[in-house]
C-alpha cells in the first residue's frame, strides 16, 4: 500500500514536472541578462523593460486584445440569441443544427483558415467587379474597388469560429430550462421582453458568461485563423510571437509568455476564490433560514446598486468605444505594408519613421524568398514594400509583378554606393533600392572542430557528420555543392546540378547533416548544438556575440555574395508611403542604426564608410577590423564570390524536382 | 352561485389542422374552485393557457368579467397561474421569487415584504424567504409557487396540475391544503388535472372533457353518480357499462331480464347504457341472486377485493369485503338505485367491460405516459 502510494506520488512528480518545466525554464530565462536562452547571464529585467517598447508586440497585443474583445462581444450576444431560437425550434431541426454548429469546432483550423481566406479573396474579387460596375453607373458614391485582408476579416473569422462555442455551453443551460419559465414571468406581468430580461437571461447567465470565456480564450489563442484572415496589415500576438521565434526565441517573448501565464493563473485563481465564496454564502444561507422579514426587505439580497451598475456599464461602453474609434483612427490614418525577414530592421527605426510621418507601418516578416514568393502568388500577402534577394527579384520582375519606382521621390538612393546600383538583377536600377548585402560562409564552433575548415568539403565530409547544419533552400543549399564541385552557382547545366543534388543526397544519406535550417541555425550554433553550419555573415555576427567561440570563413571554392534590396508590388495600395518608407531607410543614419542592430552591411557608401567610428562612439571601444570585414567583406574575399542571377524556368523547374527528390520538408 | 366571471365563447384551437378545442363554451363563476377534467390530449391545458392568455384561440372569444380580452397579452390579465413544473426562478431566492410580481408592478417595498411574509404564512412557509430554491423540497417548491401567484391578488388563479410531480402522500396533504388557501383568499381557482380524485375531493364545479369537447358539467357528486355518457362513468371512478333497453319508465332490460330502476323519460324500447358502479353490487347465493356469474379472478386491494365476474361472456367488476374464490359460482344482487341509465352516445361500447381487466390497467398507465410527453410537445 505504502509503495503504491509512494510510486504514485513520484508519478504525480512526472506529470508536473513535464507539464511545467518548460514553462519554469521559460520564466527563467526571461530574467536572463543576455539575450540566449541557453547560457544564462544573471538576473535581470532588461528583456521586460524591452517588451514594454517593443511597438510591434505592443500594437500585435493591442491587436488581439481589441479583435479578442469585440469577437467576444459580438459573439456572445449572437451566440445567446442563436441559441434561443435553436431552444424554439422542435427536436429534429435542432439535432441537426447542432451537430452543423459542432463541425466547425472538431475541425481542423488550418483548414478553416484557408476556407476563409479563400472566401475573403473570392468575395473581394466579386466585390470589385461590382464597384467598378456601381461606380460606372452612377457618381454619388464612389465605392473603394480594392478591398484587402485585414482588421475586419480577422474580426469577422474570430467571430464566426467563437459563436459554436458560445451555443455549445448556453444551449444546454437553456434545455435545463423549465419550459413555462417565460410563461411564469409573463404572468407575473413581464412584458416578453422583461421575462427575457428578468429571467431568462440571469438564468442563463452562468451559461453565457462560461461561453464569452470560453469565446476569449480561444481568441486570444488562436494562431492558425489568424495567420490566413489577418492580411498584411495587422497582426496577432499569436502571429508576432511566431514571426520573432523563427530566428531565435528572443528574451522578450519569454518576458510576454511569463506575463500571460501570470495573468492566466491570477484570473483562475480570482474565479476560484469567488466561487468558493459563493458556495460558502450559500450554505450559510441554508444554515440560517429563519431570518425575520425586516432583514430581508432591508438587505435586497441580489441586487447590485443602481451606480453600481451603471458605472460599470459606462465603463464597459467607454473601453468598447474608444477601441471602436482607435482601430477606425488607425485605419484612417496612412499606412504602409512592409514584409521583410525575421530580426532585420532596428524596430525604433519604425517608431521614429511613423513619429516624422504619420505614416503607420504593419511590419511583418516571412521565413525564406521561396516562401514569400508563394504567399505572394496565392495572392494573400498584400504588401507594399518587399525586401526580396537579388535572384528574386529578377523573377518577380520577369513575372511582372513589382511596380517601378519614382525615384524622385528617394533622394536618398544617390547616396548607395555606386557598385550596388544597376546590378544583374535589375539592370536598369528601376525597381529596387538595396537593402543590406553580404556574404555567405561557413560558421563553425571552435571548440567543436580540429582545426578550422577552409573548404565547402566540410559540408559534404564524414569528418563532422550529424554536427553540420546545411540550409532549408534549394538556391543556397545547392550553391554549396556546386561551389565545392567547382561549378558556376548560376549553373544551367542539368548534369551540373545533378552532380550537386547528388552530392547532397549522399551526404544526406551517410548522416552528415543534423538538420536542414533556415533561422535556427542561430539557436543552435550558439547553443553549441552544432559544429559547422553555412550560413550569412551577418547572422553569424549575432551569433558570435552570444557564443564568442564561433568563428567564420568565406571558403577558398569562393561564395555566394547577396544583395537585399527594397522593391514595391504591383498596384500597391499605398504607394507613395512605400516611397517615404524607401526613402528613409536609405538613409545615412537608418542605414548605421541596422547595420548595428543586425550586423548586415550597408549599401549606403557613407553609413559603410562611417560605421567603425559610429561604432566607436556608441560603444566606447574599437570595432574589430575583422568583425567589420566579415560584415562588408573585402574586395580580395569579393573577388572569389559570385551574386545569384536568376534562373531560367526549366532550370528552376529542375531546382525544384532536385529539391524534393531531396525529401526535405 | 356569485356571478359570472369567465366566458368562453365557441372557443376552436387548431394546431396545423389537428383540432384541439372543438367549438368549446364554458363560464366560470367568480370565487368557484373548477376543476377541467380529462385525459392527456383533451385540451384542458389548451383552455387554462386560452384564459391566462398564452394561447389565443382560432376562433371564438373569451370574455373576462364582461369585457373581450382574446388580444390581452398575459401580463395584463388579473389572472396568475401555478405552473406544473413550478417554474421557479433559480437564480432569486424564495423571498425575491414571491416578491418578482410585486416588484414588477413597482409595489412599495415595505408593503411587498408585508406581503411576502403574509403569502408565505399562507402556503406555511414562513421565514423560509432567504433560502434558495434548490435548497427546498418539491412540495415545498409548489408552496412558493402557489405564493408567487397568491401575493399578487389576482381574481383568479390557475393550476396546471400543480401536483403532478409529488408523490402520493404529499399530494393529498396539498389537495387539503390547497382547498383551505381556496376558503382563506376567496377567488376563483381553475384547476387543471387528469386525476379523477383530485377533481371530486376538491373541487365546487368538475368540467369532464375529452377531444377537445365538454362531456359533462357539474357538481362531483352529480358527475360522479349521474355521468353523462360511457365516458364519464368510466373515467369518474370504474363503472361496468352494459347494453341494455328501456321497456318503460323505471324497468331497465339487461341480459334478457328486466330490473327495476329509478331512471326514467326514455322513448319505450329504447337502447340505452345502463352502469352499474361495482361498489353498488351485493353478492349473494346463486340462487338468490338476480343474475349469476362465474369468478374469474380475485385481487386483494386492502380494503376491498377487486372480483371480476364472468355473466355470460361479458365481465363486471365488483368490489366487496366478502371473499369469494376464484371459479365459485355466484349470485348477484342491485338495489334499484344501483342503476343508472344513459343514452347511447358515441362512446358505448367502448367502455366498460372489464374482460381484459389487467390489460386495460396498463394501458391506462401507457396513456398517462404517452399522454405527458405529448403535453410537453404542445406547450
Amino acid at each position: 500500500m505504502k509503495k503504491n502510494s509512494a510510486f504514485g506520488r513520484f508519478f504525480t512528480f512526472l506529470v508536473f514536472l513535464f507539464l511545467y518545466a518548460p514553462i519554469i525554464l521559460l520564466i527563467i530565462f526571461s530574467f536572463n541578462q543576455n539575450n540566449s536562452n541557453v547560457v544564462w547571464g544573471g538576473f535581470s529585467l532588461h528583456w521586460y523593460r524591452e517588451l514594454f517598447q517593443n511597438r510591434i508586440i505592443m500594437r500585435s497585443l493591442y491587436t488581439t486584445l481589441l479583435v479578442s474583445l469585440l469577437a467576444t462581444v459580438i459573439s456572445t450576444i449572437a451566440g445567446t440569441f442563436a441559441a434561443i431560437g435553436f431552444y424554439g425550434l422542435r427536436r429534429r431541426a435542432r439535432n441537426a443544427l447542432t451537430t452543423v454548429n459542432n463541425i466547425p469546432m472538431m475541425n481542423a483550423d488550418i483548414v478553416t483558415g484557408v476556407a476563409m481566406c479563400l472566401f475573403f479573396v473570392a468575395f473581394f474579387a466579386l466585390w470589385k467587379d461590382f464597384a467598378l460596375w456601381f461606380n460606372s453607373v452612377q457618381t454619388l458614391l464612389v465605392l473603394p474597388t480594392r478591398l484587402t485582408l485585414g482588421f475586419p476579416t480577422l474580426l469577422i473569422a474570430h467571430i464566426t469560429f467563437d459563436i459554436p462555442y458560445v451555443l455549445l455551453s448556453v444551449s444546454p443551460k437553456l434545455r435545463q430550462l423549465d419550459k413555462n419559465l417565460i410563461d411564469a414571468a409573463q404572468d407575473l406581468g413581464c412584458t416578453w421582453f422583461q421575462a427575457f430580461y428578468k429571467v431568462i437571461l440571469p438564468e442563463i447567465k452562468p451559461g453565457i458568461v462560461s461561453g464569452a470565456l470560453t469565446a476569449f480564450t480561444m481568441s486570444i489563442d488562436d494562431f492558425i485563423i489568424s495567420y490566413f484572415t489577418a492580411g498584411s496589415s495587422s497582426s496577432t500576438l499569436a502571429m508576432t510571437i511566431y514571426g520573432m521565434t523563427k530566428k531565435r526565441v528572443s528574451p522578450e517573448i519569454n518576458a510576454i509568455s511569463t506575463i500571460l501565464f501570470v495573468t492566466v493563473i491570477l484570473l483562475l485563481a480570482v474565479i476560484n476564490i469567488r466561487e468558493a465564496r459563493l458556495e460558502k454564502m450559500a450554505q450559510r444561507r441554508q444554515a440560517a433560514p429563519s431570518a425575520t422579514v425586516a432583514e430581508m426587505a432591508g438587505q435586497k439580497p441580489h441586487r447590485t446598486p443602481f451606480l453600481a451598475k451603471a458605472a460599470a456599464a459606462v465603463a464597459c461602453a467607454a473601453v468598447l468605444v474608444t477601441a471602436v474609434v482607435g482601430a477606425f483612427q488607425n485605419t484612417r490614418q496612412p499606412v504602409v505594408n512592409v514584409c521583410s525577414w525575421g530580426e532585420y530592421i532596428d524596430e525604433e527605426l519604425i517608431t521614429q519613421f511613423e513619429e516624422e510621418t504619420g505614416i503607420l507601418v504593419n511590419y511583418q516578416t516571412a521565413e525564406s524568398n521561396e516562401a514569400l514568393y508563394s504567399l505572394l502568388k496565392s495572392g494573400a500577402g498584400d504588401y507594399d514594400v518587399i525586401v526580396p534577394s537579388d535572384y528574386m527579384i529578377s523573377q518577380l520582375i520577369e513575372e511582372d509583378m513589382l511596380e517601378k519606382l519614382d525615384y524622385s521621390s528617394i533622394p536618398n538612393f544617390s547616396l548607395i554606393d555606386d557598385r550596388f546600383k544597376n546590378l544583374p538583377y535589375d539592370p536598369t536600377n528601376e525597381y529596387t533600392v538595396p537593402y543590406t548585402w553580404g556574404t555567405v560562409g561557413i560558421i563553425y564552433n571552435t571548440a567543436m572542430v580540429t582545426e578550422p575548415p577552409a573548404s565547402w568539403s566540410v559540408m559534404f565530409d564524414d569528418q563532422y557528420a550529424g554536427n553540420v547544419l546545411m540550409f532549408r533552400n534549394s538556391r543556397d543549399a545547392m550553391a554549396t555543392a556546386l561551389l565545392y564541385l567547382g561549378y558556376s552557382l548560376n549553373t544551367t547545366d542539368e548534369a551540373e546540378l545533378r552532380q550537386a543534388a547528388g552530392l547532397i543526397a549522399d551526404a544526406k544519406s551517410r548522416g552528415v547533416y543534423q538538420a536542414f535550417v533556415m533561422d535556427e541555425i542561430l539557436q543552435k550554433m550558439e547553443g553549441g548544438n552544432a559544429a559547422i553550419g553555412a550560413y550569412y555573415a551577418g547572422d553569424y555576427l549575432s551569433m558570435a556575440e552570444n557564443n564568442p567561440d564561433l568563428a567564420f570563413v568565406v571558403p577558398q571554392e569562393g561564395s555566394n555574395w547577396f544583395v537585399d534590396a527594397m522593391c514595391v508590388l504591383k498596384d500597391a495600395p499605398h504607394y507613395e508611403e512605400a516611397m517615404a518608407w524607401i526613402n528613409f531607410i536609405a538613409s545615412t543614419e537608418a542605414n548605421l542604426r541596422n547595420m548595428d542592430f543586425i550586423w548586415y552591411a550597408s549599401p549606403n557608401k557613407e553609413a559603410l564608410e562611417q560605421y567603425p567610428a559610429y561604432y566607436e562612439a556608441l560603444y566606447e571601444e574599437e570595432l574589430d577590423q575583422e568583425t567589420y570585414e566579415t560584415m562588408a567583406a573585402p574586395a580580395e574575399v569579393l573577388e572569389r564570390c559570385e551574386s545569384y542571377v536568376s534562373l531560367p524556368t526549366e532550370t528552376r523547374r529542375l531546382y525544384n524536382e532536385l529539391w524534393i527528390g531531396l525529401g526535405i520538408q | 352561485m356569485s356571478k359570472e366571471l369567465i366566458r368562453l365563447s365557441d372557443c376552436v384551437v387548431k394546431f396545423d389542422d389537428e383540432i384541439i378545442l372543438d367549438h368549446l363554451n364554458l363560464y366560470i363563476n367568480d370565487k368557484e374552485f373548477l376543476t377541467l377534467l380529462g385525459p392527456s390530449g383533451c385540451g384542458k391545458t389548451t383552455t387554462l393557457r386560452i384564459i391566462g392568455g398564452f394561447q389565443k384561440p382560432t376562433s371564438g372569444d373569451v370574455f373576462f368579467d364582461g369585457r373581450r380580452c382574446n388580444d390581452v397579452p398575459p401580463h395584463k390579465r388579473q389572472v396568475n397561474t401555478v405552473f406544473q413544473k413550478y417554474a421557479l426562478f433559480t437564480h432569486m431566492n424564495i423571498f425575491e421569487n414571491v416578491a418578482f410580481g410585486l416588484r414588477i408592478a413597482k409595489t412599495p417595498e415595505a408593503e411587498i415584504a408585508r406581503r411576502v411574509e403574509e403569502a408565505l404564512e399562507l402556503v406555511n412557509l414562513p421565514g423560509y424567504g432567504k433560502r434558495r430554491v434548490s435548497s427546498l423540497s418539491g412540495g415545498q417548491q409548489q408552496r412558493v409557487a402557489i405564493a408567487r401567484a397568491i401575493v399578487n391578488r389576482p381574481q383568479v388563479l390557475l393550476l396546471d396540475e400543480p401536483l403532478g410531480a409529488l408523490d402520493l402522500k404529499l399530494r393529498k396533504d396539498m389537495q387539503v391544503e390547497l382547498k383551505r388557501i381556496q376558503r382563506e383568499v376567496g377567488i376563483t381557482f381553475i384547476y387543471v388535472t387528469h386525476d379523477q380524485e383530485e377533481a371530486l375531493t376538491m373541487s365546487d364545479t368538475v368540467v369532464v372533457m375529452d377531444k377537445g369537447n365538454i362531456q359533462q358539467i357539474g357538481a362531483p357528486e352529480d358527475i360522479y353518480n349521474e355521468p353523462k355518457n360511457a365516458f364519464v362513468a368510466d373515467f369518474i371512478g370504474e363503472s361496468n357499462i352494459i347494453d341494455g333497453t328501456m321497456p318503460e319508465d323505471k324497468v331497465v332490460k339487461m341480459y334478457g331480464r328486466k330490473f327495476p330502476c329509478l331512471d326514467g323519460g326514455f322513448a319505450p324500447g329504447e337502447p340505452v347504457d345502463v352502469v352499474i358502479r361495482p361498489e353498488d353490487i351485493d353478492i349473494v347465493s346463486p340462487e338468490e341472486g338476480q343474475i349469476t356469474g362465474t369468478v374469474t379472478e380475485v385481487t386483494f386491494k386492502g380494503m376491498h377485493y377487486d372480483i371480476i365476474v364472468d355473466f355470460q361472456g361479458f365481465k363486471w367488476l365488483i368490489q366487496t369485503t366478502d371473499y369469494s374464490p376464484e371459479g365459485a359460482r355466484i349470485g348477484v344482487k342491485i338495489d334499484p338505485d344501483g342503476f343508472h341509465v344513459m343514452h347511447k352516445s358515441a362512446y358505448s361500447g367502448k367502455f366498460g367491460d372489464y374482460s381484459s381487466y389487467s390489460d386495460e390497467y396498463d394501458e391506462l398507465n401507457v396513456d398517462a405516459e404517452a399522454g405527458l410527453e405529448g403535453d410537453d410537445e404542445e406547450n
